[in-house]
């Protein structure tokens, strides 16, 4: 078959060119040295200046990580990771923590210009009108670089800063919350996380306060071998609203680098926290060669009654998803979200999806999830919908459609539904099915490429999760995913 | 974790093995079947039973549920005759009109078989054990594709331990117009074990139903292991249907493994509302272009029963259509398992395959679990799949209350009505209102 032949060529011609991120920094770092070990962590700790509770918490994950041995339950295949041949902590170097913008190296603010995320307050001041206000967060390699409108954020009462900073700043509040959602025995890489976890984002609610402005962490990995370890840990209290954004990119290379956040989200009572991903970590190159390993452990936990965590989550990068954003629904009445595009291209493979776990009396979940698959890639959807004995009338609404371009790839689905109380209603329905030769029929007649005609027809598949997303990313995401499917049709 | 290799055996594992060594002599077979049977008590010994870690096992903890292994059950001559039938299956079931084919243990009782009736119609048959000592090529190909499965334990098992059951092909062209009914009735005053194949094949362009029907005798603890292979030649149409009823007491695994060739049809229908732990397998492999396949059927559980029913779908060629449909409806602290599995292999374009469960929750402390997957390489497809969950609709119930029906009858009425689409898909009238007849008296309602 020509078509097929030629959609196999085209999609070899995407090379790394079109991964617009993939330029590295040249930026002096320091490293820990290759490996792990108790040590290791002793020196991260050490380098971070923490107190003696969160050394012991860190060696006690660090022990228990000795003990655990890699899941393999996924639908994703790849060499086994050397754990020993990775550098567990990278900084840009610089002496103190810069004290102003000035302060940083400007080989650092170019990559986040390259990047276009505004570091500068002034600069987002100066922006359209009436444009909405992000404060970014920007951590590089393994340590955050710097925090943007802390200020008009403190006056709110919002606490936004590295979490290294939250240690020394608000033990008190890290201490209580840290570990709370996702304990130090999760799982193999929440495990290894706690131990080694560099940095991240702290964010704090209080009471009753809607969170005047979006908040946005932007990742990148930088160095060499080296494993990316965050951990955010989002607290809202009583009442409190707050919309988070992540982003993250990496360089190309030829090897795999692991990135294996944690990601905790505590919601009290009638709190709410939106948090939306948009994940574009290198997916290597058009033979599958590098990327990057995307093991993420990410949960929210609906601690407070008529509580609501919502997940939005936009996945083109990595080479390996393995990432379930989940919601613990404790509170009577709280509701649990997930809306997630994936989109797999090359020799991607997505393993992703949710858990909602119904425990307090009528809580309400929904779950959208449309998996994209093209190339030679995999793309799994794999999700837990549970209502405990005392979760009655528990209710959940779960949708997830795959879509699959060109006849080398794969769409999977792997729901799991558990009933333990008979009124809890659960609906569950899942489709796969290829663009319809009488759309792209259509559109073509419209005097679209065929190109621009998969881009619009995707866009429409997926247009019940873009919606979910903050305004400002949703024009932005539409570009990424007709990227992410550029010569995945003939 | 390599799972393959285990680390420890329970009692009962042990067990299994020992009563493998006892029983090996014994067993029919000429020395083809004996290898068969060596590397299948090897697959089992270096996998153990089932558990919750092995995926396609996760709500069935057969290592935990199985604390014993009774003695193989000897054949008996003990007296079974009409009322033992109705006892066991029901006045509808007992009379339905069919080639009857009654097995104790394993063994046909000719006595009250019509294996004549089926002979004069062409069909051929004979009873496994004594087919297995010189076993016919098309024999021979059956067992050994289901020892290909590899890793699958209970049929492992069953290959290494099988004492009965039987053969039957129907030539090129044949079509039965009666269902072929085949009877397991088991039981005895001390629990036993029963290891039963069913062969099926089907020549080119040959049609029948055939029913199998699982019932207790006696009062003591039958553990069941019951497989049957279906192989459809291009164009035939099997219609294979189950009831199983067993005593409360019982442990019944059974599956049911067809390939099925170009343009053949397979239909499974199976009720469960026995034993204290069922686990139904169905596995389907298209094997030609334009085959078509419809499982369905309910579960009915009470008490603390636990009804477990694994579907794999597996495309492996163009152009074939799926068809799934289960109802479970579960009282007390009772459990189903509905796993639906539909995979699509790479070229396997034009596949058509949906698949639904919904449980239907009459207690607050019943519980259902459900994994539909869809494993999906080929892109001209239209797959789907649908699971719900719930209980039942108070709108519904006040209308028909509203009506004047009294509360109980209104509840049976939406739960037979609930039940009922799965029995849609039987199309033969008087098997329809046979199993319509057990479900209703299942529902304590009396049978129209």
């Amino acid at each position: 078959m020509p078509a097929v032949e030629q959609t196999v060529e085209r999609v070899k011609e995407i090379d790394v060119d079109k991964y617009k991120y993939g330029f590295s920094t040249d930026i002096e770092s320091v490293r820990a040295p290759k490996g792990l070990s108790e040590d290791i962590v002793r020196f991260i700790s050490a380098k971070k200046g923490e107190p003696e509770w969160l050394l012991d918490w860190r060696l006690e994950a660090y022990r228990r990580w000795r003990t655990m041995q890699e899941p393999t339950w996924a639908k994703v295949h790849y060499p086994k990771i050397d754990f020993e041949d990775l550098y567990y902590y990278a900084a840009p170097k610089s002496t103190e923590g810069p004290k102003s913008l000035d302060e940083v190296d400007p080989e650092l603010l170019r990559t986040y210009e390259k990047l276009g995320i505004p570091l500068k307050e002034q600069e987002v001041l100066a922006g359209v009108q009436g444009a909405p206000k992000v404060a970014v967060d920007a951590v590089f390699d393994s340590v955050s670089v710097v925090t943007t409108f802390k200020e008009e954020l403190a006056k709110a009462g919002v606490i936004f800063c590295s979490i290294s900073e939250a240690v020394k700043t608000h033990p008190e509040l890290v201490k209580k919350y840290l570990g709370s959602v996702v304990p130090i025995t999760d799982n193999f890489y929440a495990t290894l996380n706690s131990a080694v976890f560099s940095d991240g984002s702290f964010v704090y609610v209080p009471e009753g306060v809607r969170c005047p402005m979006e908040l946005s962490t932007y990742f990148r990995i930088n160095a060499e071998n080296t494993g990316q370890f965050e951990r955010t840990l989002i607290i809202a209290d009583k009442g409190a609203y707050v919309s988070y954004l992540e982003g993250c990119t990496a360089p190309m290379r030829d090897e795999n680098q692991l990135h294996a956040a944690v990601v905790e989200l505590v919601a009290l009572e009638d709190a709410e926290i939106k948090y939306s991903t948009v994940q574009n970590w290198y997916p290597g190159d058009a033979e599958g060669k590098g990327g990057v390993y995307n093991f993420v452990t990410k949960r929210g936990d609906c601690r407070g009654d008529r509580s609501k965590i919502s997940w939005t989550q936009v996945e083109t990068g990595s080479a390996i998803t393995w990432k379930y954003p989940s919601c613990i629904l404790r509170g009577h009445g709280s509701r649990g979200e997930f809306y997630s595009i994936a989109i797999s291209n090359g020799y991607q493979q997505v393993d992703s999806g949710t858990k909602m776990i119904h425990l307090g009396r009528d809580t309400s979940s929904r779950i959208i999830s449309k998996g994209i698959a093209a190339g030679f890639s995999d793309n799994t959807y794999r999700g837990l919908v549970s209502a405990h004995r005392k979760a009655t009338n528990a209710r959940n609404f779960t949708c997830c459609d795959s879509l699959l371009i060109g006849d080398r790839c794969g769409a999977h689905t792997v729901p799991y539904i558990e009933a333990k109380n008979s009124s809890a209603t659960f609906e569950h329905e899942a489709t796969t099915s290829k663009i319809s030769d009488d759309q792209l029929f259509y559109c073509l007649s419209r005097g679209l490429s065929e190109e621009e005609a998969v881009a619009l027809i995707v866009n429409g598949f997926v247009r019940d999760v873009l919606q979910q997303l903050p305004m400002e990313f949703m024009a932005e995401t539409q570009k990424l995913i007709g990227i992410s499917l550029e010569g995945s049709v003939g | 974790m390599d799972l393959s290799v285990q680390q420890f055996r329970s009692e009962a594992e042990q067990a299994l093995l020992d009563l493998y060594e006892r029983s090996v002599d014994a067993l029919p077979g000429d020395a083809s079947v004996a290898d068969l049977r060596q590397s299948a008590i090897r697959t089992y010994a270096g996998l153990g039973l089932p558990h919750r870690r092995i995926e396609a096992w996760k709500y069935t903890d057969l290592r935990a549920a199985i604390a014993e292994i009774p003695p193989l059950l000897a054949e008996s001559d003990a007296p079974v005759d009409g009322t033992a039938f109705e006892a066991a299956f029901g006045k509808a079931f007992a009379q339905l009109p069919a080639y009857r084919v009654v097995l104790v243990a394993g063994a046909v009782r000719t006595e009250l078989s019509d294996v004549q009736g089926l002979r004069d119609a062409g069909v051929e048959f004979g009873a496994l054990a004594q087919m297995l000592e010189s076993p016919p090529e098309w024999l021979m190909a059956s067992l050994d594709a289901a020892s290909a499965s590899g890793d699958d334990v209970l049929i492992a098992l069953n290959t290494a331990l099988m004492t009965g059951g039987v053969a039957l092909r129907l030539p090129e062209g044949l079509t039965l117009q009666k269902p072929v009914h085949l009877i397991h009735l088991d039981g005895a005053d001390t629990p036993g074990s029963v290891y039963t194949r069913n062969v099926l094949v089907a020549g080119e362009g040959a049609s029948a139903t055939v029913l199998e029907s699982f019932g207790t005798l006696g009062r003591a603890g039958v553990q069941r292991n019951a497989v049957t292979t279906v192989s459809l030649a291009a164009k035939s149409a099997i219609h294979h249907i189950k009831l199983q009823r067993e005593a409360l007491e019982t442990i019944h695994l059974n599956a049911w493994v067809a390939n099925v060739g170009a343009d053949a049809r397979y239909d499974a229908f199976q009720v469960s509302m026995g034993a204290a732990l069922a686990r139904n397998q169905v596995s389907v492999r298209f094997a030609g272009k334009d085959a078509a396949t419809d499982i369905s059927g309910a579960t009915l559980a009470r008490g603390k029963q636990h009804c477990d029913t694994t579907l794999v779908v597996e495309h492996d060629v163009p152009a074939c259509e799926s068809r799934e449909l289960f109802k479970l409806v579960l009282d007390d602290e009772s459990r189903g398992v509905f796993q639906g599995k539909i995979v699509v292999a790479r070229d396997a374009q034009k596949t058509d395959g949906k698949q639904m469960s919904q449980a239907l929750l009459l207690s607050e402390t019943a519980e259902f679990d459900s994994k539909p997957e869809l494993e999906i390489y080929a892109d001209d497809v239209v797959c789907g799949h649908g699971a719900t969950s719930g209980q039942i609709d108070e709108d519904l119930l006040f209308y028909l209350r509203a009506r004047g029906l009294p509360e109980a009858q209104a509840r049976a009425l939406l739960i037979q009505a609930f039940v009922g689409e799965a029995f849609e898909a039987l199309d033969d009238e008087a098997i329809g209102d046979a199993f319509a007849a057990v479900s209703a008296e299942w529902l304590g309602s009396p049978a129209e």
